[in-house]
């Protein structure tokens, strides 16, 4: 597939890879984006972008941002420069990222899963949920029209074992926030702070329309857990909703609501959808004069 | 004194040691290792407990194992009093050692297969799902042949350390997109392993197969 043509999905910013993986010692990184295979050299104090064909990196360098533990680029001219997360600044903080994780869905089905609370009990059973607490609360949720973001605010779930270093269960206050069509953010009770707040993202790389990397990042305030133990909480829990992505179908995200009579839990993917409606989004959208298949 | 695993709860390897821990009842240490992304099996201190830079490794007492099929030939030899998880008379121990073997090389390609669709690592084999295939079609007619004997596992009417050698091969198919709908009794195999009393998941173990 070549490179798309949606203005939408190529004026904004995207995570292109970790630093630890780009390195001159690796040699050439070369990664896809929208369909457009890059190439990404480390330089002094930053890097270089490129698009890149079979006869190496041809066009000028691509913009460039260095955050979040990640590295950013963009095929387009975003309107705005790359989201703030404010949290990045607070130095206590331990900030972790879990690597690329390939899974074969849009990306936008990866950020609705993610704002999904109604999955929490049955994916990730006696961890974010319990079967015998299913009920989601009910929530708030709107566009914010000043920063162009969806949030859902006021959201609260029983969980068992919210954070690595959670001891016990704790109603969790959530707070979600859809910063591009392919950034999530949530921010969550902190178990060992109830007055501070975690922040977990996930950075989707949509390589094709239905292929994503998922690049998953923790920044939490937890004196407890090793970095290992915080990365492997997030990878454990990812994978479990790696399998349900996999095998969603179709692989694109139907803009139409996904129930005829949709629920409390549904509410923030129907203002997600909305938003990308709005904005004219089509890359990783499933077209709605096709008729869905049913499920595999 | 409690095992030691270096464990990643990610790998299909590992995940053979803790199953058969779970199984036997065993008090066990988990060493939590960064394998992905940290690729922390490069580094010296963990090249210094295992030269090969491979998860899982098990600690017990004075003896360092460092293979998935030997840890668990080793957790049965010596913490199973039953006898049952590595059969002792001639037929079965040998028909456990060839099954254990057929999981370290013939479902490597499983495991690699995987780990590129999932996390993008090239493979060593030169095609994995078609290695994986052959491999799915050798456990499920071995199958179809106990079946004909009444026997439910790979070696004999109970399980042993072959069948949660070759299990996680097997269920963990769903991940790089490898359906079991051709290797009915490969199902209904992994359904028995579940049922096992002390059995363990790990995420990407399905629900239901
Ligand atoms: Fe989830």
């Amino acid at each position: 597939m070549a490179k798309t043509t949606d203005r939408a999905a190529l004026d904004t910013w995207y995570v292109v890879g970790r630093p630890e993986d780009i390195t001159a010692a690796a040699g050439t990184y070369r990664t896809r984006l929208l369909g457009q295979d890059l190439e990404v050299r480390p330089v002094d104090g930053g890097y270089i972008v490129r698009e890149a064909d079979a006869g190496g990196p041809s066009g000028d360098p691509l913009p460039v941002r260095i955050a979040y533990g990640h590295v950013w680029s963009t095929l387009g001219t975003p309107a705005r420069d790359l989201f703030p997360i404010d949290e990045f600044a607070e130095t206590d903080r331990r900030v972790a990222t879990c690597g690329a994780v390939r899974v074969r869905a849009s990306g936008l089905r990866l950020v609705e899963n993610f704002l999904d609370m109604a999955h929490f009990p049955f994916v990730h059973t006696d961890i974010l949920g319990a079967e015998e607490q299913p009920e989601v609360p009910k929530y708030d949720c709107e566009i914010r029209r000043d920063v162009d973001e969806v949030w859902a605010t006021n959201c609260t779930f029983w969980q068992p074992q919210a954070a690595a270093h959670a001891e016990g269960g704790q109603m969790t206050d959530y707070t979600y926030r859809v910063a591009t069509p392919f950034n999530v953010l949530l921010y969550k009770t902190c178990p060992s702070d109830q007055a501070r707040m975690d922040v977990i993202a996930l950075f989707i790389q949509p390589v094709e329309e239905d292929l994503s990397l998922a690049y998953a990042v923790v920044n939490v305030v937890d004196p407890v857990s090793t970095h290992t133990g915080i990365i492997h909480f997030q990878q454990m829990i990812f994978l479990q909703d790696r399998i349900i992505l996999e095998n969603q179908r179709p692989r694109l995200l139907p803009l139409s609501p996904r129930a005829e009579t949709p629920t409390r839990a549904d509410m923030s993917s129907i203002a997600f959808r909305r938003w990308l409606k709005e904005k004219g989004l089509r890359y990783g959208v499933f077209e709605k004069n096709e008729p869905i298949p049913s499920a595999a | 004194m409690a095992l030691v695993l270096h464990d990643y709860e990610l790998s299909a390897d590992a995940y053979k040691a803790r199953l058969l821990v779970s199984i036997l009842g065993l008090d066990c240490v988990k060493v939590p290792v960064d394998v992905f992304p940290g690729r922390e099996t490069d580094g010296a201190a963990f090249r210094a407990v295992n030269p090969r830079g491979t998860v899982p490794v098990l600690v017990d007492g004075d003896i360092v194992i460092r293979s998935p099929e030997a840890i668990l030939a080793h957790l049965a030899a010596r913490h199973d009093p039953s006898g049952r998880w590595l059969p002792r008379d001639a037929a079965g121990y040998a028909a456990t050692l060839d099954w254990l073997a057929f999981a370290a090389h013939d479902l490597k390609a499983a495991d690699e297969a995987r780990l590129e669709e999932m996390l993008g690592l090239p493979p060593t084999v030169a095609d994995p799902l078609g290695g994986t295939r052959r491999a799915y079609r050798i456990l499920d007619d071995h199958l179809v042949r106990q079946s004909f004997d009444g026997l439910p596992f790979l070696v004999g009417d109970t399980p042993t350390v072959a069948d949660i050698a070759c299990f996680p091969a097997v269920v963990l198919s769903i991940e790089f997109g490898c359906a079991l709908e051709e290797y009915p009794k490969l199902r209904s195999w992994t359904r028995r392993i579940r049922a096992l009393p002390g059995f363990v998941a790990m995420p990407g173990v399905p629900e239901f197969l």
